[in-house]
């Protein structure tokens, strides 16, 4: 057998897991669909501002809404140290962008 | 004989297949390492697009306009009568109060959201999904997601009691659950009237926390939201597309975690990528100086070593693209997760259903593949130019 064959077979084997994957995806659709729109009806009738991600800074669990110096509130140089400050950006940076 | 130019390719294939199979070790390593950095590129780039895309379609719904009163660049309480004075304001169809703040748990360490509004604004929701019971219908019953309920230890109770400033207490009955479904919007919440958000706060009678506007004609919202800020110049009026703005750049490269970690994983991995090319061995040498004597071109050389960079990055490619979405869509992100949720002790349950798009795809590509095909560009010219007199 040539080599090229068992990179095929290989390249065959990756392309059925792939697949697989997004036949599960599409599957899900419908009941996502349905997820999504309750989420949206709470966002709509408690007129929610932010996701849920990170419940520990009030500037992780709510950036759109929090005081714009919120991440440096405990004087000008503070230094950020809640872990979430480093992956979420400071909402402070956003005025410009 | 002339060959095929596709038959010579498919030669030059196997042979270069062999020729990594016979490194299999090192090349084993490569392939394992390019992979994992694919992993991390793009559960990153998955993540980070998955949440912006969640942001998106949900807080297409949040409020047109907030009103929030600032002194000093902090939030402050607003007072309630401006109600009042919008009500004259053209464009604006309801103004609502809204009492809303943390609350900490010292048991736990973990921070509840407490959410208060109108007795009519509740009893006026429709399509809010619960697990079980009913919306807060009388003083002092508070809706609560299912983390919440586990968090303050309810068990088979459904009363309970949150200390006031004053340490006080003030006693709530759960009177429903929200679905777990709707977790990565109201995974911390506790939602009751206002007159008990007030209570326990202890919130002045004519404050509260911001003033939910909504908008007769979507297109005027930018317009009476400068009216707003006109009026009431010391607010800080927000509109939904400021929020959904928001959202669009809160997560993404340049965020402090996401440029240092993959940074120096893809740096460190342009290094191994062009050490591992650079240093040819005494063997390699030997090699490449009898397939010249077996008459192999420069070209065909060049041709053989352009098949094994693309044979490992472009496994690599899909494996490392395959895991990372495996690791969004079924482990949400869990790698991720700790840095994603910090010391956060209430963790909604996120369910994030990622989805590939082109862009996405080329952005982990050109990011990891090209670099990889680049470094080894000029180690595979030298290997290609060695004389065969020299070597063998």
């Amino acid at each position: 057998m040539r080599p090229s064959f068992y990179l095929f077979m290989l390249l065959l084997l990756i392309a059925a897991i792939d697949g697989s994957l997004l036949g599960a995806w599409r599957m899900g659709q419908e009941a996502r669909a349905q997820a999504v729109a309750g989420r949206q009806a709470a966002v709509f009738a408690m007129g929610l501002t932010d996701l849920c991600v990170a419940t520990e800074a009030r500037y992780t669990r709510h950036p759109a809404v929090s005081d714009p110096v919120a991440p440096f509130m405990d004087h000008p140089g503070a230094i950020e140290h809640f872990p979430t400050g480093s992956l979420w950006r400071p909402v402070g940076l956003l005025a410009g962008s | 004989m002339k060959i095929n130019p596709l038959q010579r390719q498919l030669n030059l294939l196997d042979y270069a297949l062999s020729s990594l199979w016979r490194r299999r070790m090192k090349n084993g390593a490569i392939l394992a390492i390019f992979a994992f950095v694919i992993f991390l590129l793009g559960s990153f780039q998955l993540l980070s697009q998955t949440l912006q895309s969640s942001a998106e379609e949900l807080l297409a719904f949040a409020p047109d306009i907030t009103i929030q009163s600032l002194v000093a660049g902090r939030q402050t309480p607003i007072a309630a009568n401006k109600i009042r004075e919008l009500a004259d304001m053209y464009g604006i169809t309801a103004s609502s109060p809204r009492i809303w703040g943390y609350y900490f748990d010292h048991d736990n360490g973990a921070n509840y959201t407490v959410l208060g509004l109108t007795e009519e604004e509740i009893g006026a929701m429709t399509g809010v999904i619960l697990e079980s019971g009913r919306l807060p219908g009388a003083p002092g019953e508070v809706a609560v997601s299912p983390a919440v309920r586990q968090s303050l230890d309810l068990a088979g109770r459904s009363a309970f009691s949150l200390f006031r400033p004053d340490l006080s207490q003030a006693s709530f009955k759960v009177s429903g659950l929200f679905s777990r479904e709707t977790d990565i919007v109201t995974g911390d919440i506790i939602l009751m009237s206002l007159a008990d958000a007030r209570h326990l706060f202890a919130m002045p009678e004519d404050m509260v926390t911001d003033i939910g506007v909504k908008v007769a004609n979507p297109v005027e919202i930018d317009n009476v939201a400068r009216k707003i800020a006109g009026r009431f110049p010391e607010t800080r009026v927000l509109t939904r597309a400021q929020i959904r703005k928001t959202y669009q750049v809160v997560f993404g490269w340049r965020s402090g975690f996401g440029s240092v970690c993959l940074l120096a994983a893809l740096a460190s991995f342009v290094i191994l990528a062009s050490d591992k090319a650079s240093g040819l061995s005494r063997e390699e040498k030997r090699e490449i100086g009898i397939l010249k004597f077996l008459g192999f071109q420069t070209t065909d050389i060049l041709a053989l070593r352009f098949w094994e960079s693309v044979v490992v990055a472009g496994l690599a490619f899909l494996i490392g693209l395959s895991l990372a979405y495996v690791h969004v869509a079924f482990f949400d992100g869990g790698l991720f997760k700790p840095v994603l949720v910090g010391w956060s002790v209430l963790r909604p349950d996120l369910s994030l259903a990622p989805s590939l798009n082109g862009a996405d795809l080329l952005l982990i590509f050109s990011w990891s593949v090209l670099p990889y095909l680049a470094a080894t560009i000029i180690p595979a010219w030298r290997s290609a130019v060695i004389r065969a007199d020299t070597v063998v």
